[in-house]
């Protein structure tokens, strides 16, 4: 069974992405928090890691930089998903930097989006 | 990768053949002078060289007298003293007098680190003419661009090709390289900042300050071969030095360190310069700005009488029409006249500041609100698909349905707000089922009758498709709150038909319309028959039609009660 994080710190979108996810069969861990999911990515071994970069400690950059003491570039490529609602190019330019895949919030198509998630 | 000349000393020497261009073999054979005279002449006008003996510094004056270093310094000391206490230096003295003191500071230091090499010259002679011609150059230079080209005059420079400037003023986008070639040709060029940036870096951090262009491919120099650079660093600006012989052999010592101290006497004439073409631009950018100026105004200098008009300023305006007069700058008095435009400004200056904080209030809410609202929609889903009672089913659908409405109101909203100038084709339907969405409270309890004649639904526009969304936003807003002030059910006609190649869409309502006198107003800014209204939505909605190729216009029709706008627009 694949294990995944969510880190996303509205709770109603954390929890329901959780349930889609168990629903399917997934084994599900989530925080709200940036720091705390730092010490869950380098203590818990996970399959996909879907990052939202608002977080209200840190951005999800920073726990994507700090993945770095665990993960390889070309494993932070495969293993995050960022999702972001506000894809200024900036952003863009720095989620591209590390080659992950990328989400608009609001997700314009539900199915769609589960699939660039777990695929 | 940076040339070592040290590491000359540290290997035998060995011969080598070598076939070269005459000229090449000229510039070898130049002379290196010696860096242990140095002339501090420029604390005043006396003439002196510091000469390294053995162990000892001496000074040697023009005259021919000598003393030691240690008192000459002791003789700039108490110079330096002195106009410290001389009452309120201004600022101006204090500036030229501290980048004085450093350069003087860094010539020493260099002078005690540095090894002479004797060529039989008369060192005293040869720095003497260096310091002269420097002297002679800076104060006959009023650009940069000329200084920067006359750097090549300095005697040991004179094998040398090619003299560049690469100057970043702060805060601007591009940094500006400018200089000579060949000793002929102007050059002129902009470069990224972040290259520039790089590249002083690079020269800042080197000891050697000798470099090769094959390591700057980014810059984009305007030569091949070897250089030297020297970095400036002031308030206002960054600038990197270059001078180059067009060769690719490396530079001596003495010739780096000649060159530094070179550019470090020049340096408070390249702040001179550059704030005055600085000043310079920035006069010439008040000026357009006061021409420009959109009211009469007049600049008066009391002691000269000199006067500086605006475009708007005539012959007919008296004293009694002006409206504001200050003294703004010594003997300079700044008036401005009395007149329509005038009043209106000082009062849409309000209506200005509200209508930016609305876009940036309407950024921050859309920002604020998808978040929550996307959660919202994602719970609803799921609730949705679990195992509840069909009238559960029904409201968490309800829920998502609301959820969406909600996010396109605000998507269409910020979108009023954005530039978008693409040109899209765009369904006619959609243009105005965009308009509604926007409107709906607004038109809240107002019958809207919407008619597209025959095949106009299906058209297709290639415009971009906010502006027209803008125009009928504005146009249904104006109807709705007109027919609010009557006791009666408001109706709202859109009509949609063509004519030729051109789409017509007519905004129609029965409020009290606009009476005639007041129709010729109505394009103009600020026009407003509305308490809190701008007078800038039927402007701007006009120059967006026009900017389309179409127009808008208000139509009076007799028979009917209420005011019609009409909506033109080209079909592709």
């Amino acid at each position: 069974m694949k294990h995944l994080l969510i880190i996303e710190d509205e709770i109603l979108i954390q929890q329901s992405l959780k349930k889609l996810f168990e629903r399917k069969g997934f084994l599900v861990d989530v925080s709200a928090s940036g720091k705390l999911a730092i010490d869950m990515i380098l203590t818990k071994e996970y399959d996909r890691i879907i990052c939202d970069l608002m977080l209200q400690d840190i951005s999800g950059f920073d726990v994507i930089e700090e993945s770095k003491k665990k993960y390889s570039t070309q494993d932070i490529s495969e293993k995050f998903v960022i999702m972001t609602a506000y894809s200024s190019p900036q952003v863009l330019n720095k989620a591209n930097s590390y080659q992950c895949r990328l989400l608009n919030k609001p997700f314009d198509d539900l199915e769609h989006a589960m699939k660039v998630m777990t695929e | 990768m940076e040339n070592r000349p040290d590491s000359q000393n540290q290997t035998s020497p060995k011969s080598l053949a070598l076939y070269l261009d005459p000229d090449i073999l000229d510039a070898l054979h130049q002379d290196h002078y010696d860096l242990g005279a140095f002339n501090l002449c420029s604390l005043n006008e006396a003439k002196f060289a510091l000469l390294k003996k053995g162990d000892r510094l001496w000074v040697n004056y023009s005259d021919g007298e000598h003393c030691d270093f240690p008192y000459y310094l002791n003789n700039v000391k108490q110079v330096l003293s002195d106009f410290s206490q001389r009452q309120n230096p201004s600022k101006d003295h204090t500036d030229v007098f501290d980048s004085l003191i450093k350069t003087n500071q860094k010539i020493e230091k260099r002078m005690f680190s540095s090894v002479p090499i004797s060529h039989g010259q008369n060192v005293k002679d040869l720095w003497d003419e260096v310091i002269k011609k420097i002297n002679s150059i800076s104060h006959e230079c009023h650009s940069l661009g000329s200084l920067i080209e006359r750097v090549l005059d300095v005697p040991f420079l004179q094998s040398y090709q090619s003299s560049l400037v690469i100057l970043h003023i702060k805060g601007q986008t591009k940094a500006e390289v400018l200089g000579t070639l060949w000793r002929s040709e102007k050059h002129k060029d902009l470069i990224e900042v972040k290259d520039f940036n790089a590249f002083y870096n690079s020269v800042k951090k080197s000891k050697i300050k000798s470099f090769s262009t094959d390591s700057f491919g980014k810059m984009n120099l305007p030569f091949n071969g070897s250089f030297l650079a020297k970095e400036v660093l002031s308030k206002k600006y960054s600038l990197v030095a270059i001078v180059s012989r067009h060769d690719f052999l490396s530079y001596a010592k003495d010739e780096i360190e000649l060159y530094e101290t070179c550019i470090d006497l020049l340096q408070p004439h390249f702040e001179r310069l550059i704030d005055q073409e600085f000043s310079d631009k920035r006069i010439s950018e008040l000026r357009v700005c006061l021409k420009d100026f959109p009211l009469p105004l007049r600049i008066k200098d009391s002691i000269t009488d000199a006067t500086f008009l605006n475009d708007l300023y005539n012959n007919e305006l008296q004293e009694k029409d002006i409206f504001f007069s200050k003294r703004v700058s010594g003997p300079f008095t700044l008036d401005i006249y009395d007149s329509d435009e005038l009043r209106h400004y000082a009062f849409d200056l309000f209506h200005f500041q509200r209508i930016s904080l609305l876009g940036e209030l309407l950024n921050t809410l859309r920002h604020e609100l998808s978040n929550p609202l996307f959660g919202l929609k994602l719970g609803a889903q799921i609730y949705g698909t679990l195992d509840v009672p069909e009238d559960s089913k029904e409201i968490m659908s309800e829920i998502e349905k609301n959820i969406n409405r909600s996010q396109l109101i605000i998507e269409n909203f910020s979108n009023l707000y954005q530039i978008q100038t693409e040109k899209k084709p765009v369904a006619v339907k959609k243009i105005i089922d965009e308009a509604l969405v926007l409107t709906k409270s607004e038109t809240r309890e107002i019958d809207k009758h919407i008619h597209f004649s025959e095949g106009t639904e299906d058209l297709t526009l290639e415009v971009p498709l906010i502006f027209v969304v803008q125009i009928i936003f504005n146009l249904i807003i104006n109807a709705s709150q007109a027919m609010k002030q009557e006791a009666i059910r408001g109706v709202l006609t859109l009509d949609i038909k063509t004519e030729y190649d051109t789409l017509l869409i007519d905004v129609r309502d029965n409020g009290p319309g606009i009476p005639e006198d007041k129709q010729g107003e109505l394009f103009k800014p600020f026009f407003t028959t509305k308490p809190q209204g701008t007078g800038l939505g039927l402007v701007l909605s006009r120059n967006l039609a026009v900017k389309m190729g179409g127009n808008l216009e208000y139509f009076a029709k007799n028979d009917l009660k209420g005011a019609s706008f009409r909506l033109t627009l080209p079909l592709s």
